[in-house]
Parts: structure tokens; C-alpha cells; sequence
């Protein structure tokens, strides 16, 4: 290491001023200089959580939502070199700190969950599918899926509504299945039940609908021709919409 | 070659060519690594159009600590893929106590801050096999300055060996915020490493103080340095930076074709010298 730990200590000094914005001395600055590098760093925190998280935004009252930006920047060491992942860092600090209770916002962690997902599942690398085919017996061939998912459990129906009052009276379990269509790039999301998560998850997995029907009654599910037709109604209708590609070849 | 920095809110109009035809794109790296769906398949459609410059933002190399290899392990790896001809970075630092700020901070004008950065380039240059194109950054404080920023530069480059980013409205706006003349400057720098110049516009904050936005149009005093500058040149390629409030194509096309003219008119009649 070439450099002087007094100039160590300035670059270190400067860096923390601009991550909270605290009072800083620092040898040979022009006055009243330093407070737009706080300004447009700290802009440039604000604008990628406003973009990562638009309905977060939008429904947390200002003052919150700032109180939290800052309250992570500044104790927050971002890791990520690519700007689109930060938000991710955010919910995680968030999640971590327990801003849920902290600022008395029940939802907000589903709520920053399923944004990051709609951000990550739009922008993330390119999951070669498993060799499939367009024909096969649905109850008892494996199904390939579209790897470029994510399957999410909710408290609160954050995917369904945006008004604080309706996600509050509909917390239980809910279950999301966000997907990037193939052939548009576009994230698709859709609500499953509790059933049909757990058919999705065991469907990736390589399970066949048959075995997971067998297994309906451990979860407490009678298994009924109606359940056999309705999954399989689901099945027809993902494949529809590229989420299910086709037959394990 | 004048080319414009690609970005995803003009995607479109870049790869149809239709109202802007650049003779090539620059974009960050960090912007377009580990990406797939749909704008990996826009960017595979104008990398097939244009050729590809990059201009880095999370090397950060001028911070206190090591460089991130991970990092430059992927870098190269995406320059290699993409066939990029020039990967530039900024002479400031964007990372420290292991934390990211997504800008760009200035380094102390100090001898030990040269020495730490240079021995930083060439391990990056010895990583990549390729020279790095540094760029002066436009900054609103100098910090702790022990040295002239024109002698910060100068031997940053000699210790280092790396080729020199001449963004012309960065020392403009450089000139004005801490009162020097643009032009002596500029006849300061080791004008025989430039590899590379941007173009930009800026925004006027205060009396005394401009903010390197790339948010406005290049105006005409930053053309007439531009012009002023190249005579002492060599032809290098020559980018326009456009980040914020985004024109029509045409209008953007405009300000290439008046970069166009003017590299055509001193490199042209140079050349002329030469033969």
C-alpha cells in the first residue's frame, strides 16, 4: 500500500460524509462545496430506490420513506457493482432491521419482496430450459417448467392490492408465482393457492402430477376428481402462458 | 468515429438507425453484465450493429483498499465477449470501507495517492492485457490537495503507463468551479496519451458552480475548447454523453454531426500537414 494513512483517512473521512451526510472537517475543501457530493450521491440512492421500489414509494409517506433511504445508506456498506441489484440490499436491511415494526408497516416486507422479484425475474441472466416436448401424459410424464421463475409466500396480498387498509385485513397465506415469458421478456405473475404452490414446487423439482396427487391427502387435501381436473386446467392454462413448456424428453 | 453513449431509454433508436446513426456506442459495463431476457437480446442486436466502447463506473480506483478482483474477473471476461475495443474508467474513486456510492469522488492531489493509483492501474492493466483510458473527472472541492491537478494527472499517467480520457466539458466545468484557464490546462496534460474524448452538456447551479449533469445539450463555448483542444491531437475516437432529459434523435444526431465536422475539419487538415 502506497498511500499515506493520513490520506487514507481523508478519502475514508470524505466517503463517510457523503453516506450520512454528518458534519465533516476535511484540509483544503472549497467552502460550501462538500454538501453537493452528499446531494448527488445520495440522489443517486433515492432515484434507484424510487425506480426499484414505485409502489413502496408511492404508499409509504415521504418521511418514512426517507427516513429509511438514509437510515440505510448510512449504515449500509453497498456491495453490489451493478446499481439494478442495490435494491435487493435495501429488503434485505429492511427485513433485517425489522422496518416492519419499526415503522408500523405490516406489509412492507412482502411488499419490497415482490417488487425486487419483478425486477430480478425481468432482468436476470438466462436459464437454459431442460429438453422438453410438446406431447406427453400429464399425469404421469414430468413436466418441464420455465426455470426463469420465483415462487413467493406472502403474509399479505401485496400482488392484489396496494391500499394499506385492504392488505392489512387480507393477511394469511398467500402465493405468488412471478415468471419471465419467454417469448416477450415480460415478468407474468400470477396468484396460486396454497395447493397449487406446492404442486408448482414439486412440479420443478420433477415430481410427477400423479405422485403429488397421491401425496394430497398428507397435506390434508381429499383428493377428488374435481382437484385432478382443476390442476390440470391450471397445467393447460400455464402452458398457455409459457410457463409450462412442455414434456421431460 | 463519433459515437454516443447507449442508453436504454433510446435502445430502440439506436439499433433501428433511423434518426441516429453514431459510428459507434459506448456503455458502463456494470450496466450490462450477468443481464439476460430482453435486454440481453438488445444488446447483442447492437453490439452486432455498432462497434462497442465501454467506459467503467464500479472500478473505483482510486479507493484506499484492493481492487476488487471478482470484479475485474468479470469485466474482462465481458470485454472479451463483446469484443470491446476500449474500456475507460474514471480517475476518482466510488468505493470505500468496502461500501459502493454509485459516484464519483475526488482523489487527494497527493504523491502517495499517485503511487498507490498507479501501481492500481497496472495491476488492472496487467489483469486485462489491455491499457486503461483514464478519465479527469469534473469535481466541485479539491481535498487535502499537497499538488496541482494538472501534475496529479501528468504523473498518475507516467507512473502508471495507462492512456488518458479527455472529457472536454468535464475541464471546463473544472475551470470554471476552481477559476483556471481551460486552455493552459489543458497544454499541462500529456496530450500524446489521449486515446479517447467525451462531450457533454452541464448544468449552471450557482454563480460559481456547475454541475457535470450530461442533462443539456454541449454548448458552444465547450465545442469551441473541443475544436481548440484536437488541433494538438491525434484522431481519437469521440463520444457524446446523454444521461438525462433525453432529446429527439434528431436533435442528438445534430450534435454529432457538429462534433463530425469539426474532428473532419482539424484532423482532415492535419493530415494534409502530415502528408
Amino acid at each position: 500500500m502506497n498511500l499515506l494513512p493520513d490520506t487514507y483517512r481523508i478519502q475514508q473521512r470524505f466517503s463517510a460524509y457523503c453516506r450520512s451526510g454528518n458534519a465533516v472537517k476535511l484540509p483544503g475543501v472549497t467552502p460550501g462545496r462538500l454538501k453537493h457530493y452528499r446531494r448527488l450521491v445520495f440522489n443517486v440512492i433515492n432515484d434507484i430506490m424510487e425506480d426499484g421500489f414505485p409502489v413502496a414509494f408511492h404508499h409509504i409517506p415521504a418521511r418514512k420513506w426517507n427516513k429509511m433511504v438514509k437510515d440505510f445508506f448510512t449504515h449500509h456498506a453497498c456491495q453490489s457493482y451493478q446499481v439494478w441489484k442495490l435494491p435487493l440490499e435495501f429488503y434485505t436491511y429492511a427485513v433485517e432491521q425489522n422496518w416492519e415494526e419499526v415503522y408500523g408497516i405490516p406489509y412492507l416486507n412482502d411488499l419490497l419482496a415482490f417488487e425486487w422479484a419483478e425486477t430480478e425475474v425481468y432482468n436476470m441472466e438466462d436459464i437454459p430450459a431442460a429438453p422438453f416436448q410438446q406431447g406427453g401424459n400429464w399425469l404421469e410424464t414430468p413436466l418441464v417448467l420455465n426455470p426463469e421463475y420465483r415462487l413467493l409466500a406472502f403474509r399479505y396480498p401485496v400482488h392484489l392490492h396496494g391500499d394499506a387498509t385492504e392488505l392489512v385485513q387480507g393477511k394469511g397465506a398467500w402465493f405468488v408465482l412471478l415468471y419471465r415469458d419467454p417469448e416477450t421478456g415480460n415478468v407474468q405473475f400470477t396468484d396460486l393457492s396454497p395447493w397449487l404452490a406446492f404442486v408448482t414446487e414439486q412440479l420443478a423439482v420433477g415430481i410427477t402430477l400423479k405422485d403429488i396427487l397421491e401425496y394430497a391427502p398428507q397435506l390434508g387435501i381429499t383428493l377428488t376428481d374435481t382437484l385432478e381436473r382443476d390442476t390440470l386446467a391450471f397445467l393447460q392454462q400455464m402452458q398457455r402462458q409459457h410457463f409450462v413448456l412442455g414434456f421431460q424428453s | 468515429m463519433v459515437g454516443v453513449g447507449f442508453r436504454r431509454d433510446f435502445a430502440a433508436d439506436i439499433i433501428s438507425g433511423k434518426h441516429i446513426t453514431p459510428d459507434f456506442i459506448e456503455f458502463a459495463p456494470e450496466n450490462w453484465m450477468h443481464i439476460g431476457g430482453n435486454w440481453k437480446k438488445i444488446l447483442h442486436q447492437v453490439v452486432e450493429k455498432y462497434p462497442v466502447l465501454c467506459h467503467g463506473l464500479s472500478l473505483s480506483v482510486g479507493s484506499p483498499e484492493d481492487l476488487d478482483r471478482d470484479f475485474l474477473r468479470h469485466v474482462k471476461q465481458f470485454l472479451e465477449d463483446y469484443r470491446v475495443q476500449i474500456y475507460s474508467e474514471h480517475l476518482s474513486y466510488s468505493k470505500c470501507d468496502n461500501a459502493h456510492m454509485y459516484d464519483l469522488l475526488p482523489i487527494p492531489f497527493r504523491m502517495d495517492a499517485v503511487r498507490h493509483i498507479a501501481a492500481r492501474i497496472r495491476q488492472v492493466q496487467d489483469f486485462l492485457q489491455r491499457p486503461l483510458v483514464m478519465e479527469i473527472v469534473s469535481y466541485y472541492t479539491p481535498v487535502a490537495a499537497e499538488m496541482s491537478e494538472a501534475d496529479f494527472i501528468g504523473e498518475v499517467v507516467r507512473q502508471s503507463g495507462c492512456q488518458l480520457l479527455l472529457d472536454v466539458n468535464n475541464i471546463y466545468v473544472n475551470a470554471f468551479n476552481h477559476q483556471y484557464n481551460a486552455r493552459e490546462f489543458i497544454q499541462q496534460l500529456p496530450l500524446d496519451k489521449v486515446a479517447y474524448i467525451h462531450m457533454a452538456g452541464h448544468t449552471q447551479v450557482s454563480q460559481d458552480l456547475i454541475i457535470d449533469t450530461h442533462g443539456e445539450p454541449v454548448i458552444d463555448p465547450v465545442y469551441d475548447l473541443f475544436e481548440w483542444t484536437i488541433q494538438y491531437l491525434k484522431p481519437v475516437p469521440v463520444l457524446l454523453e446523454r444521461d438525462f432529459n433525453i432529446p429527439e434523435m434528431q436533435e442528438l444526431q445534430q450534435e454529432l454531426n457538429r462534433l463530425k465536422t469539426i474532428c473532419q475539419k482539424q484532423w482532415t487538415s492535419q493530415n494534409e500537414l502530415v502528408a
